[in-house]
């Protein structure tokens, strides 16, 4: 885990990312605050008390164009967002990374907390990220195909694929996958052509 | 409706994409209930209609889950980090049958099966969505 504690003595990271927004910050990319892990980000959030009211903001869309340390961001409901970049903001595209790789058209899913300005400073941002429910259609040695509802979809096989068998930890032994298995895939979209590289692929019994 | 702190149950939440979206999500519609977004704290249960049931088949994981239907609303908390986030159900899911004996654990304890599908905004409420696969408490 990583800077986030709440309570006495500790650092309140959504009061840091609302005072390095509000500073100005335009550092884009490798954190000054250490390890960024987003897991711990909101983690002492108390339960809200209505579903309609969320703590956080979350932001979803399609990324139209980079200003500075400020991505543009059209959701899919016709929605825009702006999401401002901080030195605490955690970067995940294919894995954890810096906003360096970020580019227009990526797809996007941030949280964070809204400024006075309606911009959200981000704490997390994960970029091109899916978690899809397919089925195995085809196996090859850099590729698998994949059947997603009435979608075929291009699993692409990278060098950080990984398999887990049956809840058993994750392996880079892709060798148990069969034609015809259910299988969940963590992956990133590559709008360019459509396919997603696949990161963790996930089969039952 | 408010969110409640009975405790309903307990395992693995994973994620899921829904209504308008981009990528592979793309056309991944309104789920069970119609009503599904990505961009809200929305879950999928696998006992929301005998439909549902039929499809998810919790018990045959020994996962005899209640019926909650679209619109019931649940507060899901995350096992270790005590992170909550307040959610309604507009969709079946997940096919808890395909992972039986599947575990997601944090300090040593462990949530087995999974029983609840959370958009990526309720998710990430809770933890990292590149993780995957969280244990929660649901309490309503």
């Amino acid at each position: 885990m990583t800077a986030h504690q709440t309570g006495s003595g500790g650092i309140d990271r959504r009061r840091l990312l609302a005072r390095a927004a509000l500073g100005g910050a335009t550092i884009v990319g490798a954190t000054a605050l250490g390890g960024i892990d987003a897991d711990a980000a909101f983690a002492a959030q108390q339960p809200s008390l209505d579903p309609a009211i969320s703590k956080s903001e979350f932001v979803e869309g399609r990324i139209t164009a980079i200003s500075g340390s400020v991505l543009e961001v059209a959701g899919s409901y016709g929605d825009r967002s702006r999401v401002q970049m901080t030195n605490a903001t955690s970067v995940w595209k294919v894995r954890p990374t810096t906003a360096k790789v970020i580019e227009v058209g990526d797809g996007l899913y941030a949280r964070g907390v809204k400024m006075p300005d309606g911009t959200v400073a981000a704490d997390a941002v994960w970029v091109n990220i899916v978690n899809i429910h397919t089925t195995i259609r085809g196996i090859e040695k850099q590729r698998l195909h994949l059947a997603h509802g009435s979608h075929e979809i291009t699993g692409n096989v990278i060098g950080d694929t990984s398999a887990a068998y049956a809840g058993r930890a994750p392996t880079s032994d892709l060798s148990r996958l069969r034609i015809g298995q259910s299988a969940q895939v963590l992956g990133a979209w590559r709008p360019s052509d459509n396919s997603v590289d696949v990161v963790r692929i996930s089969v039952g019994h | 409706m408010a969110c409640g702190s009975t405790s309903l149950w307990a395992g693995e939440t994973s994620w899921f994409c829904c209504g308008n979206a981009w990528g592979p999500c793309t056309g991944a519609g309104g789920g069970a209930c119609g009503n599904c977004q990505s961009s809200a704290n929305h879950g999928a249960w696998p006992n929301a209609s005998q439909a549902c049931w039929d499809i998810t088949r919790p018990d045959l994981c020994g996962e005899n889950i209640p019926r909650r239907g679209c619109g019931s609303v649940m507060n899901v908390k995350h096992q270790c980090s005590g992170a909550t986030v307040c959610i309604t159900i507009t969709d079946c899911g997940p096919r808890t049958k395909e992972w039986c004996g599947e575990a997601s654990c944090c300090n040593g304890q462990c949530r087995t099966n999974r029983v609840l599908d959370l958009t990526p905004a309720a998710y990430s409420a809770l933890g990292d969505l590149s993780s995957g696969m969280l244990p929660v408490y649901i309490y309503e």
